[in-house]
This record gives structure tokens, sequence and C-alpha cells, in this order.
């Protein structure tokens, strides 16, 4: 271990930890939660700029050996998770009564920064726990309703057992080979050997759980709609991005034969088939965009049937695509006094006559979440598949696709709620000014992919 | 290098238009239906300019732009003019400002967003005709939906929703077996010959063994054909034109079905040739199944709009048939015949969305007699029945005619050789002729003769063609006549792209076996 490399490789973990110090400090000193959203909004940009810093200089080390270790590709999928943290900062301004928000979150983006870091299976546990344990909280603070109480219980069982079977799978690992690093699940995926196989899988499936993958996916929708708006949007967003880029770091090079390759192709082909259709039937917001989720884990794990050179990328891409839409989606809504029906699809009801710019950003997301183009859900789409179709697994591809094909009427539901109907409904109050920010952010950034999608592909 | 500008600019101006429409806060309605006005002219101007400098006779791309877009895919900003889009781009700049202008008193609602949805259509359809990458060409193409599913789905009639998520939810389905097929044959292409690239001129060279060929044009097939639409796919199209507003039926029968047929000619027939003479016979068939079909559906109609959109497919599958014939003449009927039934079924919505206009009612039963009420309007309706009829010196007699000669042609050393199925098909399309004026002067006769009535509110009465309708309806006749009469300028544009989709479509592309 060499203290120099310590420094410069955790730059970005330890900023947040600069940040966690400060805002523990502030809260103790019992000052005023404005500063404590401003320390956590400059916390997570040093954050994101320190990690794109460190990939611009080509930054390839490992600080703790068979632990920790961090190159350029890792470092920009840093810099991106990071970056996609701050819209849900600002949307979190004027959401909670307390201080708390910004510091789990703050936690719980340090997780996510060591999951995409990690090398042997204990820091991936720890990542993962240290990404999750502060969004149980989290989804507990939405407004203090029963349903937050209700979904923060399931989201906690169901982490509890994901934890367990990543346990139970990286023992197995462990005592067939010896070695905690996790080259050992790359050589477990190739092998035949009962017990390594019975190890990747309870690994797949502690991921696929933690991804809201088809059958494990029966949490989702109840915390997503339990919690607050920008405790969903993290929970859509970041903490599936990072449960996804531990899964294609995990999977390294590995090429997954039959059986695995099965496993790996038709529980997320379900789940893009059921979270499409069951997304039809949802009448809440946040309950719909919970199973659109379940269908775009779907579509990111089916990156993992490509070609293990293009895996990362077009996860990355995606995620960003993905990401950034979500995100637009959940800034652009407008605030309501009532938590609970602030996202009743009905409420959206002609809401382009009463705030034309929520009723384009919404749409706008629905669009690039349906994979229509030239939004960049589209093109991240279509690079997944281009992957999947290039590696041989023509059958997957077009199951996949027309798979996608369902999730079409949902989202054009909710422009046909807002664009076509004659029905004036109640006034809304605009959006904050913060979350504004947040989605003309969003929008900008997602436009610039739309117009140079190329420059983008090429730096991930 | 002055022509390349002009042909972005063309391109690009709906969207200079859009970013306008945003950037002017609180502007009146009269200003942004003039902003998008002048766009359209500008745009026509400038297609007008572009087509006269188009030089006939010479194969390939002229004012050719291209440029990386996503180079790590080998994907390319790359659009041009040539002998298969000249017509329909030129078509397309020609309605904008006519369809633009006839909505001026039609829409009152959200007219803000309803001109920038008319830009943005414009814009995705131009892109569609001007693509020569198939990534663009696939991105533009998708994008035509939403504007599409906008317009219907908020200036639309009472069941507007149903029409228009039926018509997104048909022609998605299309699309995304395309967009598998597209990654196939790319990937193939990448495989075979180790060239990564979308260029339409690159994949034309592509080699694929028959099976993958049939599956890859059954693919990008369906969704040309549901957009065209053929038998037994067009069931979207009579809802979407009864529900759309004016222009959208303007635009959906003037434009956005000719992508079917361009489609089927740019693509899938010539990258997929051996699959393509392997499906002639059923596809034919089905054309001609169209053409009598939609002509026996339009004779029973009482919604007028029906008519016409019953009409529009019975006139589509006589593209279908002039080039699936493979006959010189036959391949440039069917290209005069797409921009034929673009100008005589875009005129025939707007007057009946200006009959709409005045009496709020579609029932072919509720009018009569209207040539005593409104003569003028009656004489362009009467040349435009007659020129949909097929009248010589009307466009619509030359697009016809040439298909049906180009079949007879193709079809007559077959039937000597002893297969005489493209002759009964030749001969069954014939039927369609009469049909359509069977239809048509139906239409015509309840319509403008009879004892006078048609529904009104009591205090009105019924008020002739005003300047504006007299201009965009006299445009519209002046080029189905000039289509008629002088067709030669049009057909010799034309001509390279027609001469070199039969030699595509002819050659084998099966893989050549190692010696």
């Amino acid at each position: 271990m060499n203290a120099r490399a310590v420094a410069t490789a955790m730059l970005p973990e330890h900023l947040l930890l600069l940040g966690i110090v400060v805002l523990l400090g502030l809260a103790i000193g019992g000052r005023a939660r404005r500063a404590s959203l401003a320390v956590a909004l400059i916390a997570v940009t040093a954050a994101a700029l320190a990690a794109a810093g460190l990939s611009a200089g080509g930054h390839a080390m490992a600080p703790f050996a068979d632990q920790f270790s961090v190159d350029p590709a890792g470092l920009r999928a840093k810099a991106l998770v990071l970056a996609l943290a701050l819209p849900v900062l600002l949307m979190s301004w004027g959401e909670f009564e307390g201080e708390e928000f910004p510091l789990l979150l703050l936690a719980s983006l340090y997780g996510v920064s060591l999951l995409l870091s990690a090398d042997s299976f204990l820091t991936l546990f720890l990542g993962l726990e240290l990404m999750s344990m502060p969004v149980y909280v989290l989804v507990l603070l939405g407004h203090r309703r029963p349903q937050s109480a209700e979904a923060a219980i399931k989201y906690l069982i169901l982490g509890g057992a994901a934890s367990a079977a990543l346990l139970m799978g990286a023992s197995l690992l462990y005592g067939s080979s010896g070695s905690l690093a996790t080259s050992t699940f790359v050589q477990a995926v190739a092998s035949t050997q009962a017990l390594r196989r019975t190890g990747v899988v309870l690994i797949v499936a502690a991921l696929f759980l933690k991804a809201a993958i088809v059958p494990f996916h029966a949490w989702a929708p109840d915390a997503y709609e339990g919690a607050s708006v920008p405790v969903t949007a993290y929970m859509a967003v970041i903490v599936k991005a990072g449960v996804l880029l531990a899964a294609v770091r995990l999977f390294g090079n590995a090429v997954p034969a039959s059986p695995l390759l099965e496993l790996l192709a038709l529980l997320p082909l379900a789940s893009i088939v059921w979270g499409n259709l069951a997304a039809m039937r949802q009448d809440s917001l946040r309950r719909m965009i919970g199973y659109s989720s379940i269908a775009h884990a779907g579509y990111l794990f089916y990156a993992l049937l490509g070609e293990p050179a293009g895996r990362f990328q077009a996860v990355v891409f995606y995620i960003l695509a993905y990401g950034l839409l979500n995100l637009l989606a959940f800034a652009a809504l407008p605030p309501a006094d009532d938590e609970r029906a602030r996202d009743r699809l009905g409420r959206l009801e002609g809401l382009f006559h009463r705030s034309p710019y929520s009723a384009l950003m919404i749409g706008m997301a629905m669009l690039s979440l349906a994979g229509i183009p030239p939004l960049p859900g589209f093109t991240a789409k279509f690079l997944i598949f281009k992957n999947v179709l290039a590696a041989g697994h023509t059958l997957y591809a077009v199951l996949g696709l027309v798979a996608s094909y369902l999730g079409l009427y949902f989202y054009l539901r909710v422009i046909q709620l807002m664009f076509m109907s004659s029905q004036a409904g109640t006034p809304v109050p605009a959006p904050r000014a913060p979350a504004v920010g947040a989605s003309v952010a969003c929008m900008v950034a997602a436009l610039l992919v739309v117009v140079f999608p190329g420059w983008v592909v090429a730096r991930l | 290098v002055s022509e390349v500008l002009a042909l972005n600019l063309v391109l690009f101006l709906p969207l200079v238009g859009i970013v306008l429409l945003l950037l002017v806060p609180g502007a009146s309605d009269t200003l942004c239906r003039r902003l998008t006005l002048t766009m359209m002219v500008l745009q026509l101007l400038l297609t007008a300019w572009l087509y006269m400098r188009f030089a006939s006779g010479v194969p390939g791309l002229q004012f050719e732009t291209r440029l990386p877009w996503i180079a790590a895919w080998g994907v390319y900003y790359q659009i041009g003019l040539d002998g298969y889009n000249v017509l329909l781009v030129t078509l397309t700049a020609f309605l904008g400002p006519l369809l633009t202008a006839g909505a001026f008193s039609a829409i009152g609602k959200d007219v803000k967003l309803f001109n920038a949805t008319l830009l943005l259509i414009q814009f995705a359809m131009m892109g569609t005709l001007l693509a020569q990458d198939l990534f663009l060409f696939y991105v533009f193409w998708e994008t035509m939906l939403i504007p599409m599913f906008l317009l219907i789905g908020i200036w639309g009639g009472e069941r507007r929703i149903h029409a228009t998520l039926k018509f997104v939810l048909y022609t998605a389905f299309g699309s995304i077996l395309m967009l598998a097929a597209v990654i196939y044959l790319v990937w193939s292409l990448q495989a075979g010959a180790g060239v990564t690239s979308f260029a339409f001129s690159d994949l034309l060279n592509a080699r694929l063994p028959l099976h993958a060929q049939q599956w890859l044009l059954g693919a990008f097939g369906l969704s040309f054909a549901i957009k065209v639409p053929m038998v037994p796919l067009h069931t979207w199209l009579p809802d979407a034109h009864v529900e759309a507003p004016t222009a959208g039926s303007v635009i959906l029968a003037g434009v956005l079905l000719k992508m079917g047929t361009y489609g089927f000619m740019k693509l899938g027939f010539p990258l997929f040739p051996d699959a393509a003479r392997l499906f002639t016979p059923v596809l034919s068939t089905l054309a001609v199944v169209s053409i009598v079909y939609g002509a026996c559906l339009a004779l029973v109609q009482d919604d007028i709009k029906k008519i016409i959109a019953y009409s529009s497919i019975s006139h589509l599958g006589y593209v279908m048939l002039g080039l699936l014939s493979l006959d010189l003449i036959g391949v440039q009927g069917a290209l005069i015949q797409m921009v034929s039934h673009g100008l005589i079924a875009s005129g025939l919505f707007l007057m009946v969305g200006m009959i709409y206009e005045r009496c709020h009612s579609r029932e072919l039963a509720a009018y009569g007699g209207l040539a005593k009420l409104i003569p003028v309007y009656s004489v362009f309706f009467m040349i435009l029945t007659l020129a949909s009829v097929g009248l010589p010196t009307t466009s619509g007699f030359t697009g016809e005619f040439l298909v049906l000669l180009g079949a007879f042609k193709a079809a007559w050393p077959l039937h000597m050789a002893g297969d005489s199925g493209a002759l009964v098909l030749a001969v069954v399309a014939v039927s369609g002729v009469v049909l359509g004026a069977l239809y048509m002067l139906r239409f015509a006769l309840t319509f403008l003769y009879g004892p006078a009535k048609a529904p009104l509110q009591p205090q009105q009465t019924l008020m002739d063609l005003g300047g504006r309708e007299k201009l965009i309806l006299g445009l519209i006749v002046a080029a189905v006549f000039t289509l008629g009469l002088y067709p030669d300028d049009a057909l010799r544009k034309s001509e390279s792209a027609a001469t070199d989709y039969r030699q595509r479509v002819s050659s084998s592309r099966l893989p050549v076996a190692a010696p």
C-alpha cells in the first residue's frame, strides 16, 4: 500500500467523505439545512470532477491490491454516476423537513463509488451495503406516510435477502478457490463444477434482486411509490446504475455459456415483458416508473449477452441515456401539497395547458424511455441490441426488441393524458427553481447526446 | 457548394422554424402561422431551385453531404438528391405551404404547438427522403411517428385517441422488426466484407444468402407495407384519415403513405433482390387485391373522408404493381403515380376540409347540388375528381396508364412462355380503373348535382371559396395539369433511378460460392 496512490486513486471517495464529515458537523452544530444541501452539492460536484480528471489523466492503479482498483473507463463511469446524483440533490430542495437527506445521499454515493472499484467480494459487499443502507432510511423519510414505512420494510427485507445470497455465493466461490478476489467469479463462470456454478447463480440472483429483475422484482413498485420523488429518482437511476456497473465489472471478460446464458437472457427478457405489461395498468407515475425500471433493468442485463469488449460501454451509455431522461421526468413533475396525489396519472390530465414546460419535458422523457429516435433512449437501446446480435444471439435480440414494443403504449398514454385531454383540471404550482434548474440541465445534456452521439460514444 | 448548402437548409429550415416558435414567448396565433408559412415557403423556393439544378440522366447522388455522426459505428450524416427522391422531395416541399395555409382557419386550439408539430413532421419527412445512411433513415422514419401521433390525437375528431393509438401501434410494430433487420443487415455486412457501414451504397453491395434475404425483406417489407398500406395491413388508415384534422390527412395521403412505396423502391427490393423476385407473385397479388378491394370499399362509404381514404389504398396498389413489374415504363409510372396521388388526394382532402369547416358534416348523404350553391368549389372538385379517375391530360392518367402499360409489357413474355399469372393480374388491375370511375363519379354526382342541400346552421349561407382557398387549390390543379400534359421533365429526372432500380432488382446478390 502506498499512501500517494491511496490519496489519488480514492480522491472521489475522499471528497465524498469530507462532505459527510462537514455535514455531520453542521448537523451537530444545528446549522440551517440550506447550507447542508450546498455542501452536498459541492462535495458531489468535486468528487465527479475528480473522477473525470483522474480518468482524463489516464490513471490506472490499485491502492489496495486485489481489493480496490481504478482505471480510466471505470473512473468515467464513476464520474457519470456522481454527476447524475446532482439533479437528485437539486430536486430535493424543499422536499424534506429534516436535514438527513444530503447526508444519507452522500453516504450512499460513497457506497456506489466503492462498488465501481471493487476487486474483491469483500469490497463489493461493503459497497453494496453502504449503498443500500441509507436508501432504506431515505425511503422512510418520504413525508412520513404509512406507505413509506411499508415500502422501507419490504425493501429492507428483500435487500437483506440479496446480501445473504451474495455472501453465500461468495463463500461458495471462496470454498472452491480459496480466494475472495472477484476474478474467481470469471473463472467460475467458465467452470462446470457444481459448487462454483451454485456460487455464480447465487451471486447473479443477488444482483437480479438488487436490480429488480423478474421474479425478484415485487419490491420495486412498492418501494418506488412509497418513497418521495427525489428518493424514487435516486433508486431508479443511481442505485440501478451502481448494481449494473458492478455486475458488468464482475463479469469482466467472462462469456456466459449455457445454462447460465439462458438464465441471463430469459429472466431479463421476462422482466422486459412483465415490466412493460404491468406498467400499462398503473395509475401512479412513480409506480409506473417502477415497472418501467424493471423493464429497463432487463435491457441493461441484456448487455451482458454481448461481446465482453463492448459490454461496459453499452451499459454506461444506457445509464447515461436512461438516467438523464428519468431524472428529467421527475424534476419536471409539478410539486403538490399532498405527496400521494402528486403523481396520480389523473393529475397529469391536460397538464400541457396548465404547465406547458412540465408537459413538454415529461413528454420528451417518456418518448426517450420508450426508445423513440432520435432521443438518447433509442441510441442506447440500439447499442445494446447491436452488441447482442453481433455476439450471435439473434433470437434473443429479436425477442427483446419485440418485447420493448410492448412498452410503447403506456409511455404514450402519459403523453395522451397531458396533451390530448381537453379537461383543464386544477392549476398546479410551478416546479421549484432548483428542480427547474435540474430539469434544464438534464434536457440540455440529453439534447447534446441527440446531436453529438458520436462524440459521446467515442468517450465512454 | 451553394447547392449542397441549400439542400441542408431545405432539411433544417423547419427545425429553425420550431426554435423560432419556441423563442417567441406569448406570440399571437397569427404570428405563429405566418412564421411557419414563411419557413415552408422558403423551403419550397430552395427546393424548386434545386429541382431546376438537378441534372437528369446522371446516376448517383447529387448535392451530397457526408459527415461522420457516430464514427465508432460507421454512421454518417449523409444526405443527397437522386432520381429516387427528387420528385418526392419536391412534392413534400410543395405541399408544406399549402397545408400550413389550409389550416389557418381550421385550427384554433394550441396554434403554436400545432405549427411546431407541422414543422417537425416536415423535417422528419424531408430527412427520411434525403437520408442516404440507413441509421439516419431509420431515425427520421421513426421521428415521423410522434408529430403524426400528436396531430391526430390533439386536433382530431371525436374518436381521435383510438385512431391515433391504432396508427402508432400499427406502424411502430413494423418499425421494431425493421430495426432488428437493420442491425442484422449491418452486422452481416461487417462479418462478411469487414466493413462497418450504414451507407446505402455499401449495403446495396452486400451479398446475403437467400434465407437471410427472405427474413430481412419480410421485416423491412412488413414495415413498408403497413405504411403504404397494402391489404390486409390497411385497417389503421381509414380510422386515421377520418379522425385526423385536414392538415393531418394531407400529410398522411400526400407524403407519409409514399414513404412505404419509396422504402420498397429505395431499400426493400434493391437490398434483397433475390428474395424480392421470389416474393413478386405474392406481392403483386396483394397489390392488385389492394387496387380492387380499396375501390370496392370506397364505393360503399357514406363518410366522404373514408371514400378518399379507401381510394388511396387503391391508388397506391398501382404504385406497388408498377414497382413489381420491373419494366422501365412501369417503374417510371409508379414514380409519377406517387406524385400524382400525393397531389390529387391532398387536394381532395383539403376540399373536404373546406366544406367541413362550413357545414361540420362529413356524411355524403347530407350534401347535394353543391354546383348550384358554390360553383367555384364545384369546378375545382370536379377537376380533382376527374384527375383521380385518371382522365387524360391530368397526372392521374399519366401515372396509371404507364403502370398498366408496364405491367402488360412485363406480363406478355411470361404469358407467351406459358405463365399467365402476371397477365391475369394486369387484367384485373385494369378493372380498378373502371371501379375508380364508379366510386369517384358516384361521389361527385351525389355531392355536386341533384337537389341542393347542405347541413348548415339556420342563419348561415354557404360561402364559396375565399382567395386563400382558391390560391391553394389553383396551385394543386396547376401541378396536376403540368404533370399530366408535360410529364417529360419529371420522367427524365427520375429515369436514372428507374434504370438503376431495374438493374439492381434483376441481378442476383447471393453469395458467390468459393471456387
